[in-house]
């Protein structure tokens, strides 16, 4: 794993903390709950931040952090350390679950209209076209994603940090569908090539 | 299998960044299983982006959120036979072909929402898209309905069709009005349907292409072997 070495972050703490995560897992994997309670100790609150950006509500943010647990619970047997960190894998298992929450319409149907207007509000404010670094904090992902095209680099964001779909992405960038998706596209080869 | 195709690659890069529709989603998560080289470039790809979920703010849980979520597993695993001894009991189409045909049901969806050159031409998005399998649970073909009076299939794999016999393609739109022909295809080449008016298509509405004499059914309702069915996924 000799990929590691350059992630980003103080890379002693990170292994450390990468292999408590993987401990858990296998603990899960194992049917020993106690697993989930290093998971949440570890990185629940991070957790419950990336689902209430994504979501806007903060008991739109809870469910889906809560299924997100069970998820990771009956699935850890299918974690495989070879195929990315333990880290990586939750936090793709937290953000499937509020893609799953934001595209399901009748989940959504029981807000009210103000309250379905203020979640689509607040996700508007998330990708700003300027300042997008915050995103990325310092580092290679920050660096290379400032050598992609303006129009691409917000694209990928608006889809990773915000969960847009691309039809979604095309209505607010006014751009056509197979625009957009040929933006993300070609971002996502040239973003790829910089960080290998 | 350590050369993955562009397009394979390229639904790597969408599934990481959340663009997949669920359906398409959990089809990909079946090449992934059986596929260690696609699981190895999600899980890069997804280290990598991995910054962006860490710049969120961080939020306290509820105090009892563990508690919570503890009482939730608790009362799962007693509403939940053993997931290892039913997925042993399902029929798993053989690893080999299935990463080929499933790879093929995505692109063909993604060729239907314009990816893959298909954006050169805007096409009109599907209502829903059923993906239909074999008795043996392996994919077959790919319906899509545009909700319009018509709609596109497209094999996904190599189907026998002797010579004096055609292909049928069906929905049940309901049970009152029973199975309606959507169209009668020469061959497996994709094709687009125009069929008479029905109601719009809706979740989980059956589809399915049977194998019947040439030119079609004679009853005007399926008659032969079903080649393959499944139910329509909404897509939004």
């Amino acid at each position: 794993m000799t990929k590691k070495d350059d992630a980003p972050g103080p890379a002693r703490a990170g292994q450390e903390h990468g292999a408590q995560l993987s401990a858990a897992l296998g603990a899960c994997a194992a049917g020993r709950s106690e697993g989930i309670d290093v998971i949440l100790t570890l990185e629940g609150r991070q957790l419950l931040g990336v689902a209430m950006r994504i979501l806007g509500r903060y008991d739109l943010a809870e469910e889906a952090l809560q299924d997100a647990m069970i998820r990771v619970w009956s699935k850890a047997a299918q974690y495989r350390a070879q195929s990315g960190s333990a880290r990586g894998w939750i936090y793709a298992v937290l953000r499937n679950r509020c893609l799953n929450i934001l595209r399901d319409g009748r989940r959504l149907s029981v807000l009210s209209p103000g309250d379905l207007a203020h979640v689509q509000e607040a996700r508007q404010q998330i990708v700003p076209p300027e300042g997008w670094e915050i995103l990325s904090g310092p580092g290679k992902l920050s660096d290379c994603l400032g050598r992609l095209d303006p129009q691409s680099r917000h694209s990928i964001l608006l889809a990773h940090v915000a969960g847009f779909s691309h039809g979604e992405i095309a209505a607010r960038q006014n751009m056509p569908l197979g625009t957009i998706k040929s933006l993300i596209r070609r971002g996502l080869v040239a973003l790829k090539e910089c960080l290998s | 299998m350590t050369k993955l195709s562009d397009e394979m690659i390229a639904l790597s890069d969408e599934y990481v960044l959340g663009l997949m529709s669920q359906g398409e989603a959990e089809l990909f998560e079946e090449i992934m299983a059986r596929d260690e080289e696609v699981a190895r470039r999600v899980g890069a790809l997804r280290d990598r982006l991995l910054p962006l979920d860490l710049s969120a703010s961080p939020c306290d849980l509820p105090e009892d959120f563990t508690a919570r979520v503890h009482s939730a597993i608790a009362a799962q695993g007693q509403q939940e036979a053993d997931p290892a001894a039913m997925a042993a009991n399902m029929t798993r189409p053989p690893a080999r072909s299935f990463r080929r045909v499933i790879a093929a049901a995505l692109v063909g969806l993604a060729v239907g929402f314009g990816f893959g050159g298909g954006w050169l031409r805007p096409m009109p998005e599907p209502v829903v898209v059923a993906v239909l399998l074999d008795a043996q649970g392996v994919p077959q073909a790919v319906v899509e309905d545009f909700g319009n009076d018509t709609a596109t299939v497209r094999f996904v794999t190599d189907i026998d069709v002797p010579a004096d016999r055609s292909l049928q393609v069906w929905t049940l739109p309901s049970e009152d009005m029973g199975p309606v022909s959507l169209g009668v295809l020469e061959g497996t080449r994709a094709a687009r349907l125009a069929f008479g008016d029905l109601p719009d298509p809706g979740a989980e509405q059956l589809y399915e292409v049977t194998l019947e004499p040439q030119g079609g059914s004679p009853t005007g309702r399926p008659t032969g072997p079903i080649i393959g069915k499944g139910l329509a996924a909404p897509q939004l």
